[in-house]
């Protein structure tokens, strides 16, 4: 019993908790942004996939980390800008592109690493990851040091996105307008606003964090692809972003809650503890459709989010 | 007047077709036939992308498409194999169909698959070691159907309640039943004489009878057949049909006259799972005889894709269900043959469902000449 | 002409013609619009105005024939073209982001730094403001402003681009005739200095009070420009309408019968508290039409709501042959016999992708006249479709196509084909002619009389006086969600009840009993 507590504030718990925050910031917040301009795109799953593999295979095979984050990235936006085609220019209907995105983003990502990884039965390939950038002195804090500066630059990267995004959308004409095309597209246009533009420029965005997740997951972690490398976590993004209301500080908060939680069960297996640990993994997904039946009278939804647009169509 | 007809896709900078004297005109009728052009259309261009992919490989692509059909279809044996994949596909694309139906995006079919298999071995360890095989079949199925239907119940009743998207708290659940069959396989449910995350393998009176002897074609697939027409009949002949096809057109004057749309939408998405969950019992009954955690093959979440592909008629979800069950019992032959990843099944899969997709956008469209070129 | 001074034109539409799927909105249009005046465009709903205004801003693109500013031909693909060359429009669906200020309303499509400046856009705005005299606080939300105030939000955003013409699409239909009288003033004083107005409207007094010149168009074409000054009101109604019609029916008072509808305290909670009801009581007799007429947005969507029973009442009581009903389900009230014809068609009374059969018998797909115990009867629905289809002249290639392949006459006849069918004790009717042409606002004008005198009570709401004159027995006024005035259709007025309409009292002695 006083292990299961102690896991609770254990330093090590804490920085996985942040670790394990990092790539569900990054996907939540591009998607958030994505759906400000009302597009809900459901393919992040996918996305994360493809750029894990994109990474990873580069990162292995130009024996570059930094190339390999650049790939992943690239990969990222390539796939978001098959969704901004789908969605944007002919109109699919949301929901089901995002989900073609997932099939054909996971089976291509994974028909390639079979094609450049043929099945041996030895051991997986592995990449180099990149190591802990410790923030010199703020490292050494006791406790501290080592919960929040002894992480990946990726991570630090992570969190100053936040800042750097709310004043992006609410404080520049750009972010007020992107915000303004998720509430009423025909009004942007009338007001020679292009709503297509506005999106493809929101879901690259989208498809860059996911693709930093993607990277995150393979050349930061693990170094290592696998099919279900991305393990659900474009989904609990989405969730993420309902969770947080749209908003940034709430995202932040809700990615640290979800990663804490994961990181503490993790804590409990690793001790064999007898806890029934599955039920601390769906602690987010139950809240998070609370979140949805609470937040419902002052939801931050965009009003025009998953409708597409189509001029003279009122 | 004009405005609502009146429409040229895409916005200023999405005007791509609209240049040089032609123009995109929206037509008023969409004919069936342009439907079974733009399905055939992208199912052929989705295979011709993927040659590309084999080709790249320095693989043959006539080679390795002759093994994938001969996998698929090739023999009896083949063809028997690839309805047993079709089976559970049937329903999931049934119940995702259904959903769509009334624009009810039940995303949840996976998980209502999972809860409809535990309903299923829930039932058969109460009672399968008292009842006939010719009873306890039947109970099964029930059980598979009313627990896929409680579980969906969950997102339908915070729909009709409180307007929660359905597409999230569908997903949602997905994770949540996984979690629980997590917990129950580690815990209560078992097997006591195994490591893995398992029951133990459920007694004789709970296994489908075979359609075809020395097959592995079961009875789950003649259930999947007549569950089509059953849905068929239901949303043509009756007036709950009416009302679900209603709401999913314009749930707005659907409700001015009358038709309670929290109603048909809890209705909905019970059916829904129903169909899932029978999936699941299928599955169980048919072919695994266990519970364990990875008794799906993506079936909830290819479902959909096989509900759009057949344009949310159950015909046409049989078709592209046994298509897709064709597909991925051709793979693992064509994997063995030629050495060309399974994978690239999905990768055909996905292409083909966005190629259908814009075809479907497309054929609403006709390409008009404009009289004056500028 | 002089150069560029006064009366020279600035924007021309020369043989321009606009096509859309089974229409020809605009046929082979060609007119000027001089600098620095009041250009109205009339013509009845469906005559091809807004199409036209949509091609000036850049919303479509014609499919024949030039568009020229200063002279010069311009081609635009986008409304970003028609900002960019000085043009303006305020649609007569508003184009508001609801959630955000009028400020970031305002800002928003304004080309300048990255950074938005919201304070110098702020002053500019307010000096804007205080130049028309227009009153509104730049930081509210603008969802949370009243629909006249937001018609001046929307030109604003006009004027903040320092467009040279602004284009006005049905501006007074949200307004009271006092805000009418404000909005003309300002545009007259707008166009004195400098600025072109093109309007739209389908009011010919409007017309005579506000243009200098005045181009009527007629099933997409032009009737004719004229100096407004030597045109009169009737010239421009035969132009209009293509004959002289009279659009009387003929209504013989029928005598009136048993109440029917008995509304009493009713109040109806709007989430925005606009449009709410306030303490509505009313009576419809058998054998009566009862007009409510009223300037659109004070109340009459939520009066047609909670009627139907889409809307709950928050009190009072909505009694019909006696039995209190508004507790009851939509389904429920239709049982009672209670049929209903909305106002927006397409969007609240019509399933488009259904078969015209199916839309027939929508609501009564449960009925045993269509099936039994869950099932449907294709035989009765196809003979019941033949039957409408014969009794309402409805053209249509055969009773299972798609509605939307339909005409707006046509759906409105399927609706009324429906409504009728059961033999209504009583019809909720609202906006009932709206976009129809000529012939259609006959018929179903007609029908309704008859309907009337089959012995049905009429409830009718309607935004158009002529209509509320000519069919109602009683007219009641509806202003900011309470019944201001009731009086009978041999003494009614337009000016009492203009009166009404803008929220002035009646005197005492008129009030409702």
């Amino acid at each position: 019993m006083s292990d299961v507590l102690e896991a609770l504030i254990n330093v090590g718990v804490l920085a996985s908790a942040i670790r394990i925050a990092t790539p569900l910031l990054l996907a939540a917040l591009g998607e958030m942004v994505t759906e400000r301009a009302g597009v809900l795109n459901l393919g992040i799953e996918g996305t994360i996939t493809v750029s894990a593999f994109g990474s990873f295979v580069v990162a292995d095979k130009a024996d570059s980390l930094w190339l390999g984050v650049l790939s992943g990235v690239g990969a990222g936006i390539l796939l978001s800008l098959l969704m901004a085609v789908l969605v944007s220019s002919i109109k699919v209907e949301q929901v089901v592109a995002g989900l073609a995105l997932n099939l054909f983003g996971i089976g291509m990502a994974f028909y390639l690493f079979r094609a450049v990884y043929p099945q041996t039965g030895g051991e997986m390939p592995r990449s180099d990851t990149f190591d802990f950038a410790e923030i010199p002195l703020l490292a050494d804090i006791p406790a501290v040091g080592e919960i929040v500066f002894s992480q990946h630059w990726l991570t630090y990267a992570a969190i100053g996105t936040c800042p750097a995004l709310w004043f992006a959308l609410n404080r520049t004409q750009f972010g007020l307008e992107l915000r303004s095309v998720g509430n009423n597209p025909a009004a942007c246009d009338m007001r020679g606003i292009s709503v297509t533009r506005m999106q493809y420029l929101a879901l690259a965005f989208g498809g860059l964090m996911a693709g930093l997740a993607g990277a995150f997951l393979s050349v930061f972690l693990s170094g290592l692809f696998f099919v279900d490398v991305a393990a659900g976590r474009g989904w609990i993004a989405l969730a993420i972003v309902i969770f947080g209301n749209w908003r940034i500080g709430r995202i932040l908060a809700g990615s640290l809650l979800f990663g804490y939680l994961d990181a503490y069960q993790l804590s409990l297996q690793a001790r064999g503890l007898e806890v029934p640990h599955q039920l601390l993994l769906a602690l987010p997904f139950a809240l998070t459709i609370a979140a949805l039946v609470v937040n419902r009278r002052r939801s931050q939804e965009p009003l025009h989010l998953g409708v597409p647009y189509f001029r003279g169509e009122r | 007047m004009s405005t609502d007809m009146s429409t040229t896709p895409g916005s200023s900078s999405g005007s791509l077709l609209r240049r040089g004297g032609w123009r995109l005109e929206k037509r008023l009728e969409v004919k069936p036939w342009h439907e079974v052009v733009t399905l055939v259309g992208a199912f052929i261009v989705g295979l011709a992308l993927c040659s590309i992919l084999i080709a790249a490989s320095d693989k043959s692509v006539i080679d390795s498409y002759r093994a994938l059909f001969d996998g698929a279809l090739g023999s009896r044996r083949a063809i028997y194999e690839t309805l047993v994949q079709a089976t559970p596909l049937i329903f999931t694309g049934l119940a995702a169909a259904f959903a769509f139906r009334a624009r009810v995006w039940n995303i949840g079919g996976e998980g209502q698959f999972f809860a409809g298999a535990m309903g299923a071995y829930f039932v058969s360890d109460l009672w399968s070691a008292h009842l006939p095989r010719g009873v306890m079949v039947p109970v099964l199925f029930i059980g598979a159907a009313a627990a896929g239907a409680l579980w969906a119940s969950i997102a339908g009743v915070l729909k009709a309640r409180y307007d929660t998207n359905e597409i999230i708290t569908t997903v949602m659940l997905n994770f949540i039943i996984l979690l629980i069959l997590s917990y129950l396989l580690g815990d209560l449910w078992r097997s006591p004489d195994t490591f893995y995350f398992q029951t133990v393998t459920l007694p004789e009176s709970t296994h489908l009878p075979l359609m075809i002897d020395g097959s592995r074609l079961h009875w789950g697939f003649g259930i999947a057949l007549a569950m089509a027409v059953v849905v068929y009949v239901v949303l043509r002949r009756t007036a709950l049909g009416y009302e679900v096809r209603g709401v999913g057109i314009n749930r707005t004057a659907g409700s001015y006259k009358g038709i309670s749309v929290p109603r048909v939408t809890v209705l909905v998405m019970a059916i829904s799972g129903a169909l899932a969950g029978l999936a699941g019992a299928a599955e169980l009954a048919g072919v695994h005889h266990r519970l364990q955690l990875d008794i799906s093959n993506n079936f909830g979440f290819v479902g959909i894709i096989i509900a759009l592909i057949g344009r949310l008629h159950p015909a046409g979800v049989v078709v592209s269900a046994i298509a897709f069950g064709a597909l991925v019992n051709g793979a693992v032959t064509m994997q063995i043959q030629t050495g060309i990843p399974a994978a690239l099944v999905d990768v055909i899969q996905g292409l083909s469902l966005i190629f259908v997709l814009t075809g479907a956008v497309a054929v609403r469209y006709r390409l008009q000449r404009t009289s004056s070129d500028e | 002409m002089n150069g560029p001074g006064a009366n020279s034109v600035l924007l021309r539409a020369s043989g321009v013609t606009k096509r859309f799927p089974g229409v020809v909105a605009n046929d082979d249009i060609t007119l000027e619009v001089r600098r620095a005046r009041v250009h109205c465009l009339l013509g009845e709903n469906g005559a091809g105005k807004s199409t036209l205004a949509d091609l000036f801003y850049g919303v479509h693109e014609p499919d024949e024939g030039v568009i020229e500013l200063r002279g010069e031909p311009i081609h635009m693909v986008s409304p970003r073209d028609a900002i960019a060359a000085g043009i303006g429009m305020v649609r007569q669906h508003f184009e508001l982001v609801t959630p955000m200020s009028v400020l970031e309303n305002v800002v928003i499509g304004t080309r300048g730094e990255a950074k938005v400046d919201l304070r110098t856009a702020r002053d500019r705005l307010g000096e804007l403001c205080d130049l028309y005299g227009v009153e509104v606080d730049l930081d509210t939300p603008v969802g949370d402003l009243a629909v006249g105030q937001q018609q001046w939000v929307e030109i604003l955003k006009a004027l903040y681009l320092g467009c040279e013409v602004l284009i006005l699409d049905e501006p007074t239909a949200v307004l009271t005739p006092e805000g009418i009288e404000r909005l003309f003033t300002t545009l007259r004083r707008m166009a004195s200095e400098g600025l072109t107005i093109v309007l739209i409207t389908h009011k010919l007094h409007e017309v005579m009070e506000i243009s200098d010149d005045v181009t009527v168009l007629r099933r997409g074409r032009v009737v004719r420009t004229s100096l407004t000054s030597e045109v009169t009101m009737a010239d421009l109604t035969r132009m209009m309408v293509g004959r002289d019609v009279d659009l009387d029916i003929d209504v013989t008072e029928a005598s009136r019968g048993d109440l029917v509808l008995d509304v009493s305290g009713l109040d109806v909670a709007t989430e925005s508290g606009r449009g709410s009801l306030k303490q509505v009581s009313l009576r419809v007799h058998e054998r009566e039409i009862l007009g409510i007429a009223g300037v659109s947005g004070n109340g009459q969507d939520a009066l047609f709501d909670v009627l139907v029973g889409m809307q709950p009442a928050t009190a009072g009581t909505i009694v019909v042959d006696g039995q209190d009903m508004a507790e009851l389900s939509p389904a429920a009230r239709l049982d009672l016999g209670v049929a209903s014809v909305p106002a927006d068609r397409i969007h609240q009374g019509l399933m488009m992708d259904f078969r015209i059969s199916e839309n027939l018998i929508l609501g009564r797909q449960r009925s045993d006249r269509f099936g039994r115990r869950g099932w449907l009867n294709q035989n009765d629905i196809a003979r019941f479709a033949d039957d409408s289809f014969a009794n309402y002249d409805i053209a249509a290639p055969s009773t299972t196509h798609v509605t939307r392949v339909l005409s707006g006459g046509n759906l409105q006849k399927i609706v009324m084909a429906r409504e009728l069918a059961g033999q209504p004790r009583l019809l909720v009717v609202h906006q009932p002619t709206r976009g129809l042409d000529i012939g259609a606002t006959e018929y179903v004008r007609r029908r309704l009389v008859e309907e009337r005198d089959r012995g049905a009570a009429i409830l009718l709401i309607s935004e158009d006086l002529d209509e509320l004159l000519n069919l109602s027995s009683r007219i009641a006024v509806i202003f900011d969600g309470r019944i201001v005035g009731e009086v009978d259709r041999r003494d009614a007025t337009i000016d009492r009840i203009g009166m009404w309409m803008a929220g002035v009292s009646g005197a005492p002695g008129e009030a409702p009993p």
